[in-house]
This record gives structure tokens, sequence and C-alpha cells, in this order.
């Protein structure tokens, strides 16, 4: 066949129909496939070297914790969340800060200060611990669930998949590792619970219009709340990532926190009805913040034993999850590959 | 090239590791600087135990590991000087190469315009740009170790550490992979890859570490180490219709020992000079005036190599 014949860049060329029926026969034309399959690839591999200078510990601590808080508002962290998570997450959030909008509604309807709405929304001792403390619904929905969902695959991920092979195979020590973990999720749970919190506070005041007497006369409650905040944050955060140090998986890590804050409850909470006894209420991570939270903010107790035992216990629960915690991201990928 | 000439890039000084009764590395020394260098070795030989011990995940039981001059296990620092692509090591499927790559390479401290200009250049060396807004979850196997290879050079590394890197590759993408650490080797890097596919370590390098039980068994060029197994003499196959008059002519050169006649056509020359015996080859072939359509040399390659060095321990 000669090259007249053939068009090997596709179309059309003229040739014999051996076979066909009346179409297309009389103009002896035929398709050929045209040759747009790929046999290989050839690309320039050139390397070109770098001479830039790597950046501080500081610059590089940052990136793991921009790593991990990024992947809550796009798909480019740590860990791809499901929308629905992010969703509940933003429930959780709005109704942190539901009271903002009834004190709101409260400016804008009046009513004085012993209006129901002041009441049960406004600043007095009772409301900021409420604002943390509170059982229902943040210490019984918003803030475990909030924690379960953020702590669940922290480091059972990496466990799991082995990605924790692309921290220590760069200048990233354990400790730096451990530390941006724990002030990612802190930083997520501090923004729900105590970004509402101070939010809470602030708004009232601007709402109310109150002066610097009531700045004067609540600062102290507040800052009580705001240290109650703190430490809910800091034991929910070491406790979490804890159980997802151990797991290498995050449903584990996530049902395990949420059986540990309702279960000790529940327990303490049987034991209590039975024997009118409030001690088991040391084993309750929530009980023992609440009652320290009221201790600070001056509340009447609502617990029989000592202060200084949930104090004790308290303390002894972060030392436990923080050891716990160090000691399994010192074997991580120490037995892999 | 390791800036510090007198220290190289990798120095192991009689060092062991034990797990519990069971032998990991067992009194291995060796120090790597420059260009590539293939690790050999059988499964449990104690390549994954001396990449751990490199990459400062396991502490040696006896002995000393420095890489740059600086114990891995207590510093982390010549991790900045250091890439290393590990065989289990998952990615971060729901990521884009460009945003992966780029993440890790903020991780080394990078700026963000640094590390994207970066990443773009070092996904166009692997052969990966035009789809490196592609997840990574929707790459092949080829892509993703070259994604991988992406990331541990994104930080321009003196010394880049390969644990299998061409494992599960399709053809392509190995050659691709092979070009990427050659021509890693010939910009003066220190080039550490171990594989288990012998022919293509041949193909990236001749310069090898085999290891095997935990020891050192050899160390150096494939063809110098080659020359030095004295019993087992080094063989030539010649394929011809004539296999016993071609023999009687090579019997009188000096580089040939001794003739066999494995198959029909087949004349299998012996020699313990493989460079001497190839020089008189083609004269011997001339003057006897018989066709020959095909010269082997069976046993000088790595296979063979491993199999005398494993086999004759």
């Amino acid at each position: 066949m000669s090259k007249d014949l053939v068009d090997l860049d596709g179309g059309q060329t003229r040739m014999e129909v051996a076979y066909g029926s009346d179409d297309g026969d009389s103009d002896s034309m035929a398709i050929v496939a045209k040759k747009e399959a790929s046999l290989g690839i050839i690309f320039e591999q050139n390397y070109r070297p770098w001479n830039g200078n790597l950046g501080p510990r500081w610059v590089r601590n940052y990136a793991i914790f921009r790593h991990h808080v990024f992947g809550l508002f796009t798909s480019k962290g740590h860990r791809h969340y499901n929308p629905f998570v992010r969703l509940t997450i933003l429930v959780i959030f709005l109704g942190a800060i539901s009271p903002i909008a009834m004190l709101f509604f409260a400016s804008l309807f009046g009513g004085g200060p012993d209006g129901f709405i002041d009441k049960m929304w406004g600043i007095n001792r009772s409301n900021l611990w409420g604002q943390v403390l509170g059982y229902f619904p943040r210490n019984l929905c918003y803030w475990p669930l909030l924690t379960a969902l953020v702590v669940g695959g922290m480091i059972s991920d990496d466990r799991r998949n082995g990605t924790s092979a692309i921290y220590f195979s760069r200048p990233v020590t354990r400790v730096d590792y451990t530390l941006m973990k724990y002030l990612s999720v802190a930083v997520v749970l501090g923004f729900v619970i105590i970004f509402s919190y101070m939010s809470y506070y602030t708004l009232a005041i601007v709402f109310k219009g109150e002066g610097w007497a009531f700045l004067i006369d609540t600062l102290p409650m507040f800052l009580s709340g705001l240290l109650c905040s703190i430490l809910l944050v800091i034991t929910y955060t070491s406790i979490g990532l804890a159980l997802s140090s151990i797991s290498q998986s995050r449903f584990f890590a996530a049902i395990a926190f949420l059986s540990i804050i309702y279960g000790t409850k529940l327990t303490a909470l049987l034991v209590e009805a039975q024997f009118g006894s409030s001690i088991l209420h040391i084993l309750s991570p929530y009980d023992c913040l609440a009652h320290i939270g009221q201790w600070l903010l001056g509340l009447e107790m609502n617990y029989s034993h000592s202060l200084s035992l949930s104090i004790v216990s308290l303390i002894l629960m972060n030392a436990f999850s923080i050891m716990i915690l160090i000691s399994r991201v010192t074997s991580l990928e120490v037995t892999r590959e | 090239m390791n800036e510090d000439s007198k220290t190289p890039a990798i120095l192991v000084e009689n060092v062991s590791k034990w797990y519990g009764q069971v032998i990991g590395i067992n009194d291995v020394s060796l120090a790597i600087d420059g260009g590539v260098t293939g690790i050999l070795g059988p499964n449990g030989a104690g390549k994954s135990t001396l990449f751990k011990l490199l990459m400062g995940r396991i502490k040696p039981s006896q002995g000393n590991v420095k890489l740059f001059g600086i114990d891995p296990w207590s510093d982390t620092s010549p991790y900045r000087r250091i890439g290393y692509v590990s065989e289990s090591e998952r990615l971060y499927d729901w990521m884009t190469a460009q945003d992966f790559v780029s993440t890790l390479a903020r991780l080394h401290g990078m700026t963000r315009d640094e590390a994207n200009e970066r990443t773009e250049h070092v996904l166009e060396f692997v052969g990966l740009y035009d789809v490196r807004h592609k997840e990574i979850g929707k790459y092949s196997k080829g892509m993703r170790q070259r994604v991988k290879i992406a990331h541990a050079l994104v930080h321009d590394p003196d010394l880049i550490i390969l644990d299998e890197p061409l494992h599960g590759c399709d053809p392509l993408a190995r050659t691709s992979i092979m070009n990427v650490i050659r021509e890693m080797g010939r910009q003066g890097k220190t080039v550490v890859v171990s594989s288990h596919i012998l022919e293509e370590i041949e193909r990236i390098t001749e310069q090898i570490v085999i290891l095997h039980n935990g020891r050192l068994l050899a160390l150096g060029n494939l063809y110098a180490i080659r020359d030095l197994l004295d019993k087992h003499p080094h063989r030539i196959v010649i394929t011809t219709e004539e296999p016993r008059k071609l023999a009687s002519a090579f019997i009188a050169e000096e580089p040939i020992y001794g003739v066999r006649f494995p198959e029909e056509h087949k004349l299998e020359l012996q020699t313990n000079d493989l460079s001497a015996a190839h020089s008189v080859l083609p004269r011997v072939i001339v003057d006897s005036k018989v066709s020959v359509s095909r010269i082997d040399n069976p046993d000088d390659n790595l296979e063979s190599l491993l199999g005398y060095l494993i086999g004759g321990e």
C-alpha cells in the first residue's frame, strides 16, 4: 500500500474495502483509528539543587500544628474529616454559643435583672460554671462528643498507617510530635469551649451595657471559670490522646473516651444513689472538674467527699494519661517495618 | 557529596543489634559516602534492621551509628540532610501530590512559597507534574512510589535512603525510578537503595553491600568482589555447532584452565581471569573458523555472586 493511501496521523484512507455492504463501498473510504494511545513517557529528569536555608524548630512545629488543625476545614490535613463530623462540630460550637443569642434577645426585649432570661443566661456564678461544667447539654453531649471526634484518629491513624514515619524521618523529635499533637487537639477543644465561654462573658457585658463596676465584680468569677475551662481542655485532651495512642483504630479511641466519661459518671451515680457516698465520683474526670469548679467559683458543693481527693484524682488522671501517651509515642515506629 | 570530606555520610562501626535471642545485625562495620550503593540480602538478612538503625528507630545493642558524624538515635539534626523512602509507609490518600509534598517540605522548615516552588520541581523531576493536583489515592503503585521519592527529595538532601523503592512498580515506573536514582548519584549525592530484585540493582549501581544472617558478607564493587571468589571460577558459555573443535582451540590458551560441554551445542570455558579470557576470545574464534551464535557469562552477575557468597558461607 502506497504511503499516499495511508494516513498514519489518523483520519481517512483510500483502500479497497474487502468486506462491506452497500454503504461505504461506493466511495472506497475507510476510517482508521487515530494514533492517540501513548506507548510511553519520556520526561526530562533534570534535578536542580536547592540552596535555601531550612527554617528552625518552631517553623517545623508550626507545620505539624497547621497540618493537624487544617484538616478540620479543608481536605489537606492529617485526617480527612467526614462532612458529617464537621457538621457535628459546627453544631456543638453553635450550641456552646447559644446563650449569647439568648442574651442578645434579652437585650432587645428588655427585662430587669430578675427576669427569666437574665436568671437563665445572665452573668452569675452558676451560669459561668454551667457554661463550662454544666452537665446537660455541655458535659453530657457537647464536650465528650467533640473530644471523641477530634482525638479519634490523631495518633491511632499514624499508628495504623505508619504515617508517623513521615515525621520521624525528618528533624522532628518525638517531643515535638507529641506536643504539637497535644496542642492541635487542645486548640480545637479550646476554640469551642474556651472561646465560647469568653465570648459569652464579653458579649453579655456588651449586650447588657454593663460598666466597669460590673466588670470588676464579675472578673474574678470569670477568671475562675476560665481556669476551669482550661483544666477541662487539658484533662480531656490528655485522656483522649492517651487512648488514641494505644490503639490503631480511631473508633476505639472515640468510644473508649466516651465510655470513660460516661461510665465513671454512671457508676459513681449508682453508688451514690445506693450508698449515699459520693466518693466514687473521684473516678469520674467530669465530677473532679465539676467539684473543683464549684470550689473555684464559690458555689455550694454537690459532693460529700473532700475537695482534695478530687484535686489529687484529677492530677493523677492527667499524669497517668500523659505517661501513657509518652510511652506509646516513644515506642511508635520502633517495631514497624 | 558530603561537605566534610573526613566524615562519611554513613558510618557504622561494629554495630550489633539483638532482639532478645534473635540477632538482627551482628558486628557490622561499613562506611558509605557518595554515589549509589545497593544493599542486598535475602529476607532476614538484616537490611531492615540496618535501615532502622540509620533512621534512629532503634538503638544499637553495641557499636556506633553515625550520619554525617552524628548519632541519629540521640539527635534528629542529621535528618535535615536525609531523604528517606520507607517501604511500608502509607501516604495521605485524600491529599493531592502537590499538597502532600509541600506539607512535608514545610515539616523541614520551608516557607510556603519555597515549599510550593520546590514541590513543583521535584514532582516534575519524578514525572508527576502533570498529575500533581490529583489525589494520591487515585495514583497507581508506581506513581505512589514516585510521590515517596519526591517527598524524600524535596529538601534537597545529601543522603537518600530508599527501602525497596521499586517494589510493586510496573516496568515503566521502575525505569523512571531507576533513572531518578542514577541521576541523584550523578549529582554527587549519597544514595543507599535496597532491593531484592538483583537485576535492578545491577542496572542502578555496581557498588553493593551484601548482608546475610545479620552479618556483612561483602562490600564494594560488584565485579571486584566477584573476582575475589577464587573457588568459584568464571564461566563463559559459547553456543556453537562445533563445540569440540572450539574447545581444542581454547584449551591451549593460558586464561582458560578447563572446558565442559553442558549441552549438545554448548561449550563452557572456565577461567579465573574473566577479562583476559574475553580478550583472547575473538582471536581464537576467528582462527578456529567456527561459527558462534551466542556468548554468555552466566555467573558474572549479582544473583550468582549472592548465591556463591551465601552458599559458600
